[in-house]
């Protein structure tokens, strides 16, 4: 074995290092709550700046230290890393064995055209490892070394390079205009997010109290005198709100190019950061396409492709590692359908549930009914509003009930099932049959009174429920659907 | 075409029984510490209204459900699948393609150990826990078909997608 050259990352990585300990105290802000509780209750002067000040302290010491002790070394089958300041660790990671590599570039960075190379491993302990401050040249070449390798799977080293060639002119690319992203920003709309954000601090200081009523009350009293102008004043405000949220989207998608080459699809966006997401079709596990009410207004679809995520990480981490894409046409979904295999056509024979399904939400919806009606009565509403109020949320009730249970279908289509479910908002899940890992027939004593039972898919991308089939038609399908898997060799991970 | 189950060990009926047992008898420990050791128990009713209804269920859970459990569980094996059924009321017939498990593993509790038990348990990808666990399987059964289910895994042939 040929002597490793061990590396540092660039002094400037000090910067991503206190970035990765920000990120880490938020992520666990829960274990610091007592020290907050003692900051509040004390109601000491210095105590938070005493705390404050060696949380700095130690973010950047600590930063500095990390950054000291990250090394890496490339070798010409495997990245090796040593890390840790006290507990040391040592990771090898054989390039065939990479699942993901993608090239983040963090606005940092960008200014002086470094990047952060971040790498994803096969296995279930979902080991990740971020380089940062690679030069953008190094680390693409670095990025192609590994696919090549991941790819080849076998030790064939002309592959890389035509892959390095090729990597100039994908095979179909598409690049998404301003306009689409801030239909995207309109579709998938961050407000709340965003009004989360800013009322938290406000209510944690008196700023709102103290400063911002007085002033109000003082300089526009004549706002008090018209109840619609209140209302207007706070329609506007969520306006502009709504309008700030679209350029939430817009920093994270600014100029979002799609891109396939060599079955490895491609999406890259960011007004700062740029972020590169992709995957090789091999590892698609489910694909989800969704449009919510602004999305159908707006004719636009958003698509979601799911790879395998060990669990442990999956709650974590969806944002980040599945490919998104935001905002498709109509015509670019049978585009993306046709480049995915997707067997979606209009003429898919979607197969409702039997209507014996309603009958338990039914049954809870029919007691919500005479409870309202009781609420309402004993807290002295007249009778007839009462009964009209409870008619009316019973109606509603049930008739969102039947709704979703009519919106609901599943279809079995050249290898690929689907689901497609929402009354609102309209959500299609494919999964590649093929892929499955495993399938339940589940029978609840009411359910084998009625002589029914649900079907659970299992695959890597999640689980998904056919409620109410008939128990025989259940288990004939579960024991094809079974045998198809077993008997197909494709590889699927 | 039809599953041929196989059904478990009888001695697994007993293993039911006992997990039941101790079950209970926990629950019965921590119901007589709290007449014994709460100083004022006068707030409290009658301890027959807690006994009856425990042994009720214990004699439910002892009996009728463990041998409702035992009568269902059973496990087949075809070319391409393992199927797995176990429930007592609710009752779940799991189907594990051969192709898709990640690792085999054969354990024995302590409980098991004394009746010369051990379960199978089948791991594949994306789901956090145990996917498939065989009960109430003699060790050495369990340690052949674990043998086995090794073997067909390692021999399983792939093919690459990329002209699919």
């Amino acid at each position: 074995m040929p002597e490793l050259t061990w590396q540092r990352t660039p002094l400037l990585t000090i910067g991503f290092f206190i970035a990765k300990e920000v990120r880490h105290l938020i992520r666990n802000i829960t274990n610091l709550l007592p020290v907050l509780a003692v900051i509040f209750v004390s109601n000491s002067a210095w105590l938070p700046y005493a705390v404050g000040g060696g949380y700095l302290a130690f973010i950047i010491i600590s930063a500095i230290l990390n950054h000291h002790f990250f090394l890496y070394a490339l070798a010409d089958d495997a990245v090796h890393l040593r890390t840790g300041v006290f507990g040391k660790k040592s990771l090898t990671l054989k390039y065939e064995r990479i699942q993901q590599a993608e090239i983040d570039q963090s606005w940092y960075f960008r200014p002086f055209g470094l990047v952060i190379l971040r790498v994803d491993s096969a296995g279930s302990a979902g080991k990740e490892v971020e380089i940062p401050g690679l030069s953008i040249d190094a680390a693409q070449q670095l990025r192609q070394r590994m696919l090549s390798h991941a790819h080849s799977n076998h030790h064939e080293p002309e592959a890389g390079e035509i892959e390095l060639k090729s990597e100039a002119s994908p095979e179909t690319e598409v690049v998404f205009s301003l306009k689409e992203i801030i239909r995207a920003g309109i579709m998938d709309n961050k407000i709340f997010v965003l009004l989360a954000v800013l009322i938290y601090p406000l209510s944690q200081t008196d700023v709102l109290e103290e400063t911002v009523v007085p002033w109000l009350e003082a300089n526009i009293a004549f706002l008090e005198e018209s109840l619609w102008l209140n209302v207007a004043l706070i329609v506007a405000a969520l306006i502009v709100l709504f309008v700030l949220a679209i350029g939430v989207t817009l920093v994270r998608y600014y100029n979002l190019h799609f891109s396939i080459l060599n079955k490895r699809y491609q999406a890259k966006a960011g007004l700062f950061t740029i972020r590169t997401v992709s995957f090789r079709y091999q590892k698609l596990q489910r694909v989800q396409l969704r449009q919510n009410l602004r999305g159908r207004l707006l004719k636009r679809f958003s698509l979601r492709v799911s790879q395998l995520q060990p669990s442990a990480h999956a709650q974590q981490q969806t944002g980040n590692a599945s490919f998104i894409l935001p905002v498709l046409t109509q015509s670019l979904v049978s585009n993306l359908c046709q480049w995915l295999q997707l067997p979606r056509h209009t003429n898919l024979n979607w197969q409702r549930i039997h209507f014996i399904a309603l009958l338990s939400p039914s049954f809870w919806i029919a007691l919500v009914a005479p409870s309202a009606l009781a609420a309402a009565y004993f807290n002295d509403v007249p009778l007839t509003w009462s009964l009209l109020g409870a008619v009316s949320l019973w109606l509603m009730l049930q008739s969102y009930a039947i709704a979703r249970w009519r919106n609901y279908g599943f279809t079995f289509d050249n290898g690929w099932l689907a689901i497609k479910r929402g009354v609102f908002g309209r959500k299609e899940n494919w999964y590649p049959l093929y892929k499955v890992q495993q399938i339940d027939v589940y029978q609840s004593p009411w359910l084998r009174l009625l002589g029914y039972a649900d079907i659970l898919v299992h695959t890597a991308a999640g689980a998904e429920v056919i409620k109410y089939q008939p128990a025989q038609l259940a288990k004939q399908l579960q024991q094809d659907w079974t045998g198809q898997i077993g008997r197909n060799h494709q590889r699927w991970l | 075409m039809a599953i041929a189950w196989k059904p478990v060990e009888p001695s697994y009926k007993t293993y039911l029984q006992l997990i039941v047992l101790i079950d209970m008898l926990i629950l019965a420990a921590i119901g007589i510490g709290i007449y014994v050791f709460v100083p004022t128990t006068s707030w409290l009713p009658n301890p027959l209204w807690f006994g009856i209804p425990w042994a009720a269920l214990t004699l439910f859970f002892g009996l009728f459900w463990s041998a409702r459990r035992f009568q269902f569980t059973a496990y087949a094996r075809t070319a391409e699948a393992m199927y797995l059924r176990r429930g007592a009321l609710w009752r779940l017939t799991r189907a594990v393609p051969l192709n898709r498990i990640q690792h085999v593993e054969v354990r024995q509790g302590f409980i098991e150990r004394t009746l010369g038990l051990a379960h199978l348990t089948l791991y594949t990808a994306g789901s956090g826990g145990a996917d498939l666990s065989i009960p109430g399987l003699k060790l050495n059964d369990a340690e052949q078909m674990k043998a086995s289910l090794v073997n067909t895994i390692a021999d399983e042939p792939t093919e690459d997608d990329d002209h699919a």
